[in-house]
């Protein structure tokens, strides 16, 4: 028919195949215009609060001009530097690890342990780590198989219950030692231990030993130290145990290692470096700083209604460490034993597993449930039928527990069941039994997973307030929780609590500043979820 | 201490080609798995129909037929695979040594470190080569040296040579073909006595295939080997006797391979062996 029309011709564009393609450049567009717009205005959101707390037009440019000189410019040069050396990069990420993460473990172990009084702490964690040593012990010296296994978890009760039975007859006569004894006892020794296997793992019992003993000695001498200079000896401790400890290990482990990649440990102290130096050209030479809202003040102090200048958040700060701390401890292992039983155990079929269907629709439906809610639930159950008292962190831990309950379960269920059903058939097909194959090759597989969506629960509970002023939450305490059941207060309350101070600069300045430092934790957590995944992720 | 001289006596085998030195003795073989009346149904769906067979020690068995004709399911039965799926129902016996497997006093657990199985798709676990081999051992509590077993074992899977340089990379960095010859070598670790391969080359290119083939062959020194295939030049190049299932979940015909192959009894099986359909 067409005999005109030959084959380059049909390879031409028609008008039908032109519009089409224009539609899909239409919806291009609007894509890529409907992302902008939301991250626009999340960007232009924290560019507001970030100016209101720093207030960086305060400063003289000199002030740029410093910390420019001493951290923008080498920072960006050592980028520059390691972009193109792998080997660089690997040694500084794990400097990177090892220095904040050793900074951040050195400030949360002190701020919590010495909220909670060091003599308690270390009694509980004498008597919860005891018993499981001794199982494990046992179980080294004998050759024949034992069944110890499941004696661990419950020596770990049964200490923690002993523990509680004898604080008070201990504590008193304990109190006679020093303060940092208790911290060596908690912070050092297990650091000494760490290192002690590590070492073993790699280059024999004889040196692993050796190594163990060098940080034992290293935290003693620090103590000597610091008592000799006169300064109380418990931070030097924690930060020496936390902070030095595995930077100088990891310091070794890459120089040893990764010979050609060595230099990258320099990267987190040029930033450290780069940030006191220019502190202290700052002080010297008094160059006008910015009037920041985000000070030492702000972070180290208690809260001051009447001076903005004066107010601190730092009673909200270990509040709200505690609270999200003891509700993990709570949460997890019921949520994280929740999924497992509906994803592994649970049948398919039967009044069993119609009952499974049931919970698992109603678990979904929970993490939906706004917290306001959860808060009338806390109340009722905490304060009405259990009779604790107002405010207290057990309370409000257990209500924001109840409150990402679901929300573990449910990621945690996700996490299992993209386990590939192969590897259990493996498994199965091996003679494992179900037990053995959800611990050897089911759980390892879904941790990364579950690790991530239980940190982004965390993260969700650090912001939470509506069920803390629901469950009558103190907004303002001057000190920290001194216990589980004492009353504590948390930095959103805070937040919320000044953003109605009648003052202006309560309003600009330290509620945007509260607001960054209450980011900063949220980002943390979120930012060691993503660690994990991709750690794991990449050894698979 | 067998196991540790078998390797020679294998690689003599394959030199010699010697087929019928294995052949010949087929009529002094015990029978170490009997089914009888075997019925299996998937809740209302019926998998398999009365089937009774004989299965001799150290044969290799080919379960030949159509999809859905019942093959994996027989296959799955023998080991108690199909506990895991809650709708299936099983009736009828399978005899392992003499015994019932289906006896309320048999332990599915313990009746698979006896019947070992490879699946379809390799599925090595996420683990290093050196954990994946020893994992039947590390859960059955194995009390020798495992590293030697782990060796022993991968030799036999003539996998041996292509990993014993990088024992402790991930299973996952091999082949194809590399990960189902380990996924052999994991299911002969523990030494069972019989095991259980369902298609197990189908996910694999022909090269991979004929190595797992020959392997398949050396195997049958030691083990009995039960094959689900679909692919028939390869029941018949491997087998020493062949099932042929037909659909509605019925054994047609079991008969050594080369009669199966030369001169079927029925013409249905005929029919589906010559490819008039299936």
């Amino acid at each position: 028919m067409a005999t005109e029309e030959t084959t380059s011709d049909q390879l031409g564009q028609s008008t039908a195949l032109r519009i089409q393609q224009l539609k899909g450049q239409l919806f291009e567009v609007a894509l890529v215009a409907a992302t902008l717009v939301g991250i626009v205005s999340l960007l232009v959101l924290f560019a507001q609060i970030s100016n209101d707390a720093f207030r960086p037009r305060t400063a003289s440019s000199t002030w740029f001009l410093v910390y420019f000189g001493t951290l923008v410019a080498p920072t960006a040069a050592f980028t520059l530097y390691a972009r193109r050396r792998p080997a660089v990069r690997t040694a500084n990420a794990l400097a990177f690890a090892a220095v904040f993460g050793g900074l951040l473990l050195s400030f949360v172990t002190y701020v919590v342990v010495d909220a909670l009084s060091p003599y308690d702490v270390f009694i509980y964690a004498f008597f919860a780590s005891l018993p499981p040593v001794l199982v494990l012990a046992y179980d080294r010296t004998t050759d024949e198989r034992t069944y110890t296994g499941p004696l661990i978890p419950v020596s770990i009760i049964v200490g923690v219950g002993v523990a509680a039975l004898v604080d008070g007859p201990i504590s008193g006569p304990l109190g006679v030692a020093a303060e940092w004894i208790m911290y060596f006892g908690l912070v050092t020794v297990p650091a000494a231990l760490l290192v002690a296997w590590l070492t073993a793992s790699r280059r024999g019992r004889r040196t692993g030993a050796v190594a163990g003993g060098v940080v034992a000695a290293g935290g003693l001498a620090v103590a000597v130290a610091s008592i000799a200079a006169g300064v109380d000896a418990s931070l030097p401790i924690v930060v020496f145990s936390a902070f030095a400890v595995p930077t100088g290990y990891v310091t070794w482990w890459s120089v040893k290692t990764n010979p050609e990649g060595r230099v990258g440990i320099a990267g987190p102290f040029v930033i450290l470096g780069g940030v006191l130096l220019g502190a202290s050209l700052v002080d010297r030479l008094g160059i006008e700083s910015p009037d920041s809202y985000l000070t030492p003040t702000l972070i180290l102090e208690s809260w001051d209604g009447l001076t903005a200048s004066n107010a601190g958040v730092y009673p909200q700060i270990v509040g709200s460490i505690i609270i999200v701390g003891f509700m993990a401890v709570l949460a997890f292992p019921v949520g994280i034993g929740a999924a497992i039983y509906l994803e592994e155990y649970a049948p398919d079929t039967g009044l069993r597993g119609r009952l499974a269907t049931l919970l698992e629709v109603n678990i979904s439906n929970l993490a939906g449930v706004p917290s306001v809610v959860y808060g009338l639930l806390g109340l009722a159950l905490f304060r009405r039928t259990l009779g604790f008292g107002t405010g207290i962190v057990v309370s409000a831990a257990g209500t924001l527990g109840l409150l990402i309950l679901p929300i573990v379960i449910v990621s945690t269920q996700e996490a299992l069941r993209s386990v590939p059903n192969d590897l259990r058939q493996g498994s199965y097909g091996m003679g494992a039994s179900r037990w053995q194959t959800l611990r050897e090759v089911v759980l390892p597989e879904a941790i990364p997973g579950t690790l991530t969506g239980t940190i982004l629960a965390l993260a969700r509970a650090i912001g939470e307030t509506a069920p803390l002023v629901i469950i009558a939450v103190a907004t303002t305490k001057y000190s920290p929780p001194s216990g589980l059941f004492s009353s504590a207060t948390a930095l959103p309350l805070q937040i919320f609590a000044a953003s109605a101070n009648a003052k202006p600069e309560f309003r600009h300045g330290v509620v945007p500043a509260a607001a960054v430092v209450l980011l900063v934790l949220m980002l943390l957590m979120n930012a060691t979820a993503i660690v994990i995944r991709n750690k794991y992720g990449r050894t698979n | 201490m067998s196991e540790s001289d078998s390797s020679p006596k294998i690689q003599t085998t394959i030199e010699t080609g010697d087929e019928e030195s294995r052949h010949a003795p087929l009529n002094a073989r015990d029978t170490v798995i009997e089914t009888r009346d075997l019925d299996v149904y998937y809740g209302e769906e019926q998998a398999l129909d009365g089937v009774s067979m004989e299965i001799n020690e150290h044969d290799v068995t080919a379960l030949i037929g159509p999809s859905g004709c019942g093959k994996s399911t027989f296959l799955r039965c023998i080991n108690r695979m199909n506990d895991m799926i809650e709708v299936c129902r099983v009736e009828g016996d399978v005899e392992f040594g003499g015994k019932n497997v289906y006896d309320d006093d048999v332990d599915p657990v313990a009746l698979r470190r006896k019947i070992g199985i490879v699946f379809q798709k390799p599925n090595p676990f996420p683990k290093s080569i050196r954990d994946n081999v020893a994992y039947g051992l590390k859960i059955q509590g194995y009390e020798g040296d495992i590293d030697e077993r782990v060796e022993e074992s991968l030799k036999r899977a003539a996998l041996w040579d292509e990993v014993k340089d990088q024992l402790d990379s991930s299973g996952l960095d091999l082949s194809g073909g590399q990960q189902q010859r380990l996924c052999i070598a994991r299911a002969i670790a523990p030494d069972p006595e019989v095991i259980l391969m369902d298609e197990p080359t189908s996910a694999l290119d022909p090269v991979a295939a004929s190595k797992i083939e020959d392997l398949i062959d050396d195997l049958a020194e030691e083990y009995t080997v039960i094959i689900v295939t679909h692919n028939m030049q390869q029941a018949a190049r491997i087998s020493d006797r062949t099932a042929v299932f037909l659909t509605g979940g019925r054994l047609v015909e079991y008969d050594d391979t080369t009669k199966i192959f030369e001169d079927p009894e029925e013409q249905r099986v005929e029919d589906y062996i010559t490819g008039k359909f299936g």
